[in-house]
């Protein structure tokens, strides 16, 4: 039962974009179509997977002094593996998000579950809150690319999707869309909780 | 004093470890991702010169010294014999420079096709360059005239219809065919 | 010299870090409520930029270039600038208390800061020379410290006008930077 806690409170309760508002640049920059949000968040989550197993595994071995630098360096170290993987095997995804996948090293989510979750926490529930949090993320970058695309692109998955006579706004797709899609999103969050409360 | 020195050691057996995962994975897709580039740049030279049995970079040969538009050029042979020229040129869009492969047939002398390959243009409008409905403007064209970019419906046989709302982004790639023209004309028209 | 020009209006104006790049939005958002603090974080980001982008630019040629491991690219910068942001820490609080106290709270928060590793990188990619990638730092460095001040110039004000709750915080503050986003978009054609 905690188990599945552990895996659903990233996807809603504490979602790490919508409710933490953590790992904002990528969520701002690659949103621009829902492939490349999909593909951003796989690369999400398998980093915070694999660094979540090695880390709560380890978290005895590692001397407290200086787990952040060991933390920064196994994260490192799978970024790169996930970019060399996804440079052989997924070219055009790779092209599409380009810089962003190095930085997935300095995604705050990623050091902050190392931190929060996975040096307390043993492999199992560690599993489950990687895949919780990964899961939770690339829900919402969907959700973010979905609205941005549909609105700026006309399209759903690169299908059209908004018929041929009306002309979609293209300042979606631009750099300010995805500021106003965020604001948007966070702006009904707070409502939402409000109201709850 | 000793601490410091199992600490130091400890980050070091991680940050080894670390580095030995990575060349692990690295020596897997280095071969894959090597080859993926270069057959993603054949099958690109194939777009604009489909016809050929062999395409050799000669760039030594056909460009003096360093050129500010072309970057590359390579001959595409035919029954052992050169058939085509694709050009690789780079021209300055409106966001930033435009990448695009020229190709031309040398029998004909004439364009065979056009592809923007790399761009960071306005998407919705400069970002259009990649799309069939504009390169396609350029096929089989003369080489001995100059290409000029019309925002109207193109009359003359060397005009080619400019993107809507992204007449520079047009241009850049005309400048980038024109170049590559030139350099055709004088090297392959006998 | 014009060259360098184009990378330093590039940066500043055309192809602003955070309004058009989205690298360093966390400080953005998170440390743009004041002026003074806006201030601090801007030089702050500013001094470690330039250093890190000279050190990573001749570990990259001199070291990684050389070795063939390039690929442990990543992992070398992200180590690179954990420690320099340490250093630099150390160095000011024993040469420069009143610096130390001034910049002191932004520092650490800068290792995680995806502007330096991410600029950093793309000094790399663009086969900048050493004098080139320094100057691209300083410049983002620049237009990141722009963007903030003129972000926290408007937010000063934002905090006493009446807007819906549901908007206060982080929503208005996007809404905020969407529209010099928009104003930024202005520069795009300039060069």
């Amino acid at each position: 039962m905690s188990l599945v806690n552990e895996f659903t409170k990233g996807i809603i309760r504490e979602n790490p974009l919508f409710v933490l508002v953590l790992g904002t640049c990528p969520a701002l920059a690659i949103t621009t179509s829902v492939n490349n949000g999909l593909g951003m968040g796989a690369a999400f989550t398998a980093v915070l997977l694999a660094s979540n197993i090695v880390i709560s595994a380890l978290r005895k071995v590692i001397p407290d002094s200086i787990r952040i630098p060991s933390y920064i360096v196994i994260v490192a170290a799978f970024v790169t593996m996930i970019d060399l993987i996804m440079h052989a095997y997924t070219p055009a995804l790779y092209k599409a998000l380009g810089i962003y996948i190095p930085l997935i090293v300095v995604n705050c989510i990623i050091l902050g579950r190392a931190e929060a979750f996975a040096n307390k926490n043993g492999v199992g529930a560690s599993i489950m809150d990687a895949l919780g949090m990964g899961v939770g993320y690339t829900l919402a970058l969907v959700v973010m690319s979905g609205i941005r695309e549909i609105l700026g692109a006309g399209t759903f998955f690169g299908i059209p999707v908004l018929g041929a006579s009306a002309s979609p706004a293209l300042i979606m797709i631009l750099p300010p869309g995805g500021f106003i899609a965020f604001g948007c999103i966070l702006a009904l969050m707070n409502k939402l909780q409000q109201k709850a409360s | 004093m000793r601490n410091i020195i199992k600490l130091g050691v400890f980050l070091l057996v991680v940050a080894g470890l670390a580095g030995l995962g990575i060349a692990y994975v690295n020596g897997l897709t280095e071969p894959i991702i090597a080859g993926q580039l270069l057959e993603s740049k054949l099958s690109s030279f194939k777009e604009v010169y489909a016809d050929a049995d062999e395409i050799k970079d000669e760039t030594d040969t056909y460009l003096k010294g360093a050129d500010p538009v072309i970057a590359e050029i390579n001959v595409a042979y035919k029954n052992g014999a050169p058939a085509g020229v694709i050009y690789t040129v780079a021209t300055a869009g409106y966001g930033g420079p435009v990448q695009s492969l020229v190709g031309f047939d040398i029998e004909s002398q004439q364009t065979t096709a056009v592809k923007v390959i790399s761009q960071t243009e306005t998407p919705g409008l400069g970002a259009k360059a990649v799309e069939n409905s504009f390169s396609d403007g350029f096929k089989n064209k003369d080489a001995a005239r100059p290409v000029e970019i019309v925002k109207k419906e193109p009359v003359q046989g060397n005009q080619v219809l400019a993107i809507t709302a992204a007449t520079i982004t047009s241009k850049a790639v005309a400048d980038g065919v024109n170049a590559a023209r030139e350099n055709f004309m004088s090297n392959f028209v006998k | 010299m014009s060259e360098l020009g184009v990378i330093i209006i590039g940066a500043i104006f055309i192809n602003n870090i955070v309004l058009s790049q989205f690298l360093g939005i966390c400080p953005f958002l998170g440390v743009s409520k004041k002026l003074s603090s806006a201030i601090g974080m801007g030089i702050a980001v500013t001094f470690v930029m330039a250093l890190a982008g000279t050190l990573t630019w001749i570990i990259q040629s001199y070291i990684l270039n050389p070795l063939g491991i390039a690929y442990l690219q990543t992992i070398a910068f992200i180590l690179v600038i954990a420690a320099l942001v340490q250093f630099v820490e150390m160095v000011i609080k024993k040469t420069s208390p009143g610096l130390y106290k001034a910049l002191g709270v932004y520092l650490p928060l800068i290792t995680t800061n995806c502007a330096v590793l991410g600029i950093a990188i793309v000094s790399i990619q663009k086969n900048y020379s050493l004098i080139e990638a320094v100057v691209n730092n300083v410049a983002n460095a620049v237009g990141f410290t722009l963007a903030l001040i003129l972000m926290a110039g408007i937010r000063e004000r934002i905090e006493e006008s009446d807007i819906p709750k549901c908007f206060h915080g982080f929503p208005i503050a996007l809404f905020t930077a969407s529209l010099m986003s928009i104003a930024f978009l202005g520069f795009t054609g300039l060069l």
